[in-house]
């Protein structure tokens, strides 16, 4: 005789399960939603930083500023001075009147600011945008000693050091997020044992009946690995809608004050964020469900 | 048929429960497992249930050989037999049709099947007008002939009560052994386990009497002596 056994029953059994252990349901939903927004968090970071990075180690570059009061042959000297170095692909002159130049367009709305400046009162100084060739550590720190030690240099900007402080900030995130979420995980799944193994005692008398009249293993037990699965679902759902609204709230944010940093826009990451979610969610329950069913399974 | 061979049974912590126990039950049968307690008449139950193995000897009941079953077949074996607990063992907050349709539920039973096969079993049992009641509703009796129509569902070849009439009055006692006793003239083979003397002695059947996990009596038409 053919068989009939329908998923209504199993998901009717299993939203019982989780309905008679409320508090534990809940719980378990609360530590594994926690677990994913955390995770989304960190990954989120992580995959923003690699951006920023990628947009900062590209430039390959380094801004050397002259002092405010050289005269066109001083400069004129830096340049030559810059372009007899080692390492040097290319070195762009940009005089104060340029710098100005650029500063009002990037100002946008606000240029009208930069009116009553005029060549005589231009607070700028000129400078030389140097693309380099080497990119081991050694040689960028020298190229930079160089640099400061020529004579009429203000200052230099490194994007090397930013990019090396992003990279570290990235290793160090990764770390953090790693041990968390072990951590987080391993609470979760713990979580979850406890509410599957309160279902199975909830219903233990019910089971019993179910292997007197011949119930397979699979089918006491699919209920029970299904209540874990929908613990997963449940948790992934609502964990997926505090992530966008935690990155649309901190995209906001970065975008009208932090406007040197890039953020990606949630519409690229959020589909695969979503099945991140839901698949590290439903396993992480059907985990926790076996992992309670084990020994259940063998007795 | 049940054969029971030099069966053995022995517990972790030393007790010998049953000590070379030899059997044997054609279909059809009406058989009495009779002793007082500690006898080894629950661990008899539990080896058929195949909720305990032998410890020696061999115990072959129907196509089954219980002595090398696997894990994986024990399910399908127990739907060659329908178990009635002295405590009912229903669902409280299903009705008596739920409760019988659920064994017809776990073994894959079409819907369509389920819903003929119910009210009949009921009428057999006479509760096909307490059919949408829940088990508080019901007398002790009737609680039990719902756990035998239950019991019933998946047509067994073999009925094993345990201790039907322990929780009911003298009067329900006998209907319900008049129910099993109407089974068995169906050709079901029908084990009950019990202490109670006046119900052995009434029904004069087969009558196995156990006694220090031996048998020591093995009487058709016995008394309970």
């Amino acid at each position: 005789m053919r068989k009939h056994y329908s998923l209504r029953y199993f998901t009717k059994q299993a939203m019982t399960g989780l309905w008679r252990n409320g508090v534990m349901s809940v719980a378990s939903v609360a530590v594994l939603m926690s677990c994913l927004v955390v995770l989304g968090c960190f990954a989120l970071l992580l995959i923003n930083i690699n951006v920023n990075l990628e947009n900062v180690a590209q430039l390959n570059q380094i801004v050397v500023y002259c002092e405010y009061d050289l005269d066109a042959d001083a400069i004129e000297e830096i340049g030559s001075q810059i372009e007899e170095m080692d390492y040097i692909d290319s070195v762009t002159h940009v005089t104060k009147e340029d710098a100005l130049e650029t500063l009002r367009e990037q100002s946008g709305e606000y240029e009208a600011l930069y009116n009553d400046i005029t060549p005589e009162n231009n607070p700028l100084s000129d400078s030389f945008e140097i693309i380099y060739k080497g990119t081991d550590e050694t040689e960028v720190f020298d190229l930079e000693a160089q640099l400061r030690s020529i004579e009429g240099v203000r200052k230099i900007n490194s994007v090397y050091q930013v990019a090396k402080t992003l990279d570290g900030l990235k290793n160090g995130v990764m770390l953090v997020c790693v041990w968390f979420l072990a951590i987080l995980f391993v609470v979760s799944i713990f979580v979850i044992i406890n509410t599957i193994k309160l279902a199975v005692y909830s219903r233990r008398s019910e089971i019993s009946v179910m292997r007197y009249v011949g119930a397979t293993n699979w089918f006491i037990t699919l209920p029970f690995i299904l209540e874990g699965v929908l613990i997963g679902v449940f948790a992934s759902l609502i964990g997926f809608a505090i992530e966008t609204y935690i990155y649309n709230y901190v995209e906001k944010m970065a975008l009208a004050d932090l406007q040197m940093i890039s953020v990606l826009g949630y519409g690229k990451i959020a589909i695969p964020l979503f099945f991140g979610f839901l698949v590290i969610g439903v396993i992480t329950g059907i985990i926790g469900s076996v992992a309670s069913l084990r020994k259940y399974l063998k007795s | 048929m049940i054969d029971f061979k030099h069966v053995k049974k022995f517990y972790p912590n030393g007790t010998v429960a049953l000590d070379g126990v030899d059997l044997h039950i054609d279909d059809g049968e009406f058989v009495f497992i009779v002793g007082h307690s500690g006898a080894g008449k629950t661990t008899m139950t539990k080896l058929l249930l195949r909720e305990e193995a032998v410890s020696s000897g061999s115990l072959i009941v129907g196509n089954y050989n219980l002595t090398k079953i696997k894990n994986r077949e024990i399910p399908y074996y127990r739907r060659e037999l329908g178990v009635v607990f002295q405590d009912f063992r229903l669902f409280p907050n299903k009705t008596v049709y739920e409760n019988v349709a659920f064994a017809m539920q776990v073994v894959g039973t079409p819907r369509s099947m389920i819903k003929r096969r119910v009210p009949a079993i009921l009428s057999t049992v006479n509760l096909a007008d307490k059919i949408k009641c829940f088990p508080r509703e019901l007398s002790g009796g009737e609680q039990q002939r719902v756990a035998l129509a239950r019991a019933l569902a998946n047509n067994p070849k073999i009925i094993v009560a345990d201790e039907p009439t322990g929780n009911i009055d003298p009067k329900m006692s006998i209907e319900i052994m008049n129910l099993l006793m109407k089974i068995n003239k169906l050709g079901k083979t029908i084990i009950v386990v019990t202490h109670e003397k006046n119900l052995v002695d009434y029904y004069k059947q087969r009558v196995v009497m156990l006694g220090d996990g031996k048998i020591i009596e093995d009487r058709v038409g016995g008394m309970f002596e």
